[in-house]
């Protein structure tokens, strides 16, 4: 979309609105993708630092 | 074999291990998993145990027993592990050895010593006996000592079920490192295929066994899978399929052979009929024609005759639709409509049939792919997805120690936030109504999450307004044109059924209905034709970080949305 004129906002960001409220399911511990996510859980690291590791 | 709980020392395999049938895989060196043939060459295993002057038959070899020797012979036991003897359904085990009530449990009353006596094994035991044959065919294949096994249950299998089966593992050698359902097993299997990708897509896995059918509905994103609904049947059944077989060719027998009786009468002809009629629907999955062929079936009249896969699969039709029912049902209790499945993998060695996999199709759009023989090339076989997948699994965490297991498996860990609507952004106009939503992250992903898209801008380039907003999903029924019904005035005598069938077809398709506006950014000076690239991060603290970006442009825009539980502490 076009920049409508005279928008504005801090650092050109504007937060609006907050997520729906999520709802809480049992993911299947399976897979290499659950163990890599099981490995941060249990670390408590983040996306960014597991990519460093 | 000094240090079982080595991690080490571990040579663990796949087992999944089924009412009618147990496999055996393991997983190769360079990553692709291999099911195991048994002695007898078989890679399906019947879950059976026979006994005949004290030597024990397992397998196909128990099998063929059914015929002579059905008291000593203990077949379908899996579902009676862990259970009370008045809550389980004996029927299956009608042709062999008849379950008993045994304390709490459930035992089978046979002959299984040379002596003449009858010994009662416990469902346990006979477990515990058919793991450690299924374990020595796997030892011999490797070479070496297998001591730990990851094994596939039903979903609906309880905590005291995959306790016996765990005491009857560890009873047969085998130390559970973890037990996992057959349908998301049935998922990484075909995940893990080489070249491969993981994507975010609704997946049905449609299991046909010879005693039960199970549905799960899996939502695979990246790679996480979540169970969003599950069905289970015991009246639709691979067994059902071979009993229309039965009554085929023992009405063609009476017809022929008028005084040598009904053969489903005698039950020693009945166990051949059911013998030659699975090896009949087996042989119909393949060819377009079987011949059943059985000597002696009843009083002492031999019977020849054969069947064409048409008439098969017009014997079975009720069958079929019972199943394509119920795999709607499934989608129906997950709150989802057929077009939001991308994928029905069809597991269970019923799914051979090519005519289960044409009845599914039938009744899901174009846009979900079937994965079955018959209507993939690249499809896995259905008989080896949830062993192919238990061995993936067993190679992922044979060098884990139990305990790292566990937590990882508890559900601390594995209870997450999913997002219950989908987030994207608002492409093509600034104004919500002709905005077009673009979903980035799809409803039920689990929390956190990163994704990134790239997402055309205006064509004259300039400055960009970028919406993030939820988005959810609608079907957008449209009837056709009101053409048949002028056509039905003007020929008022034609063939009714043509116009119901007419009316009936209404356009469905997938619309996106924009929620909740998040976030809005500006990116400023957008070369003609660029495209933006947008990374979305949500943590599970429901926050939202997000980068927006000019493929190729340094810096861009960040910016973060406070989530629930962030605000509420402030």
């Amino acid at each position: 979309p076009v920049l409508p004129e005279g928008w504005a906002g801090e650092k050109d960001f504007k937060s609006i609105g907050q997520l729906s409220q999520a709802t809480d399911r049992n993911i299947e511990p399976i897979g290499p993708h659950f163990l890599a996510y099981a490995r941060r859980k249990r670390h408590q690291r983040t996306f960014s630092e597991d990519d460093r590791i | 074999m000094s240090a079982q709980t080595d991690p080490a020392q571990r040579v663990a395999i796949g087992i999944s291990f089924g009412n009618s049938y147990s496999s055996i895989a393991y997983t190769t060196g360079d990553g692709k998993s291999e099911v195991i043939a048994n002695e007898d060459g078989d890679r399906q295993i019947p879950s059976a145990l026979s006994y005949v002057e004290g030597e024990e038959l397992h397998g196909g070899q128990a099998k063929s027993q059914f015929v002579r020797n059905a008291k000593n012979t203990a077949a379908y036991f899996r579902d009676f592990l862990g259970q009370q003897f008045e809550s389980i359904d004996p029927s299956p085990c009608h042709q062999s050895a008849h379950p008993i009530q045994h304390g709490d449990g459930v035992a089978f009353g046979i002959r299984d010593t040379d002596e003449d006596k009858e010994n009662t094994v416990t469902v346990g035991d006979v477990t515990t006996r058919h793991l450690k044959r299924l374990r020595s065919s796997a030892s011999d294949y490797l070479g070496k000592d297998v001591n730990a096994a990851v094994i596939t249950v039903p979903t609906n299998f309880s905590d005291a079920q995959k306790e016996a089966l765990k005491k009857a593992s560890t009873d047969a050698g085998i130390e559970v490192l973890q037990f996992i359902n057959e349908p998301t097993a049935a998922v990484l299997s075909y995940d893990a295929r080489p070249g491969a990708q993981t994507a975010d897509k609704i997946v049905v896995v449609a299991d046909l066994g010879g005693t039960r059918s199970d549905i799960a509905v899996v939502a695979s994103r990246g790679g996480i899978y979540t169970i969003l609904a599950t069905l289970h049947d015991y009246e639709v059944s691979g067994f059902k399929l071979d009993q229309v077989l039965i009554d085929y060719f023992a009405k063609e027998f009476v017809k022929k052979h008028k005084s040598a009786g009904d053969p489903r009468e005698n039950d020693r002809s009945l166990a051949k009929l059911k013998l030659e009629c699975e090896a009949v629907k087996k042989a119909l999955s393949i060819g377009t024609t079987a011949n059943f062929s059985m000597e002696s079936l009843v009083g002492g009249v031999d019977f020849t005759a054969t069947i064409n896969r048409t008439r098969y699969d017009l014997l079975g039709s009720k069958l079929f639709a019972a199943f394509t029912r119920l795999v709607t049902h499934a989608v129906e209790k997950a709150h989802l409509d057929p077009l939001d499945v991308s994928e029905i993998i069809l597991a269970g060695g019923n799914s051979h049939t090519p005519k289960v996999a044409s009845a599914v199709r039938s009744a899901f759009p174009d846009s979900t792919t079937i994965l079955a023989p018959s209507t993939s090339s690249t499809a896995i076989n259905p008989s080896e997805l949830s062993v192919r997948g238990a061995a993936i699994q067993a190679s992922l965490i044979q060098e884990f120690e139990l305990e790292d297991i566990e937590q990882s498996t508890h559900p601390m860990v594995t209870v997450t936030p999913h997002l219950s609507t989908a987030v994207g952004v608002l492409c093509i106009s600034g104004d919500e109504s002709s905005g077009i939503f673009h979903p980035i992250i799809d409803a039920e992903t689990s929390l956190p999450v990163r994704r990134t898209a790239t997402i055309a801008t205006p064509r004259e380039g300039g400055d960009v307004l970028i919406k993030v907003a939820e988005g959810s999903r609608h079907i957008k029924v449209t009837k056709p044109e009101s053409k048949p019904k002028s056509e039905k005035e003007e020929a008022d005598d034609e063939d009714s059924d043509e116009d119901e069938s007419d009316e009936e077809e209404e356009l469905r398709e997938k619309t996106w209905k924009v929620g909740k506006t998040l976030s809005e950014a500006a990116i400023r000076g957008v070369k003609k034709g660029g495209k933006v690239e947008v990374q979305i991060n949500i943590g599970a603290d429901l926050s939202i970080n997000a980068i927006f970006r000019e493929v190729g442009a340094k810096g861009g825009i960040r910016g973060i949305v406070q989530g629930h539980k962030t605000n509420g502490s402030t």
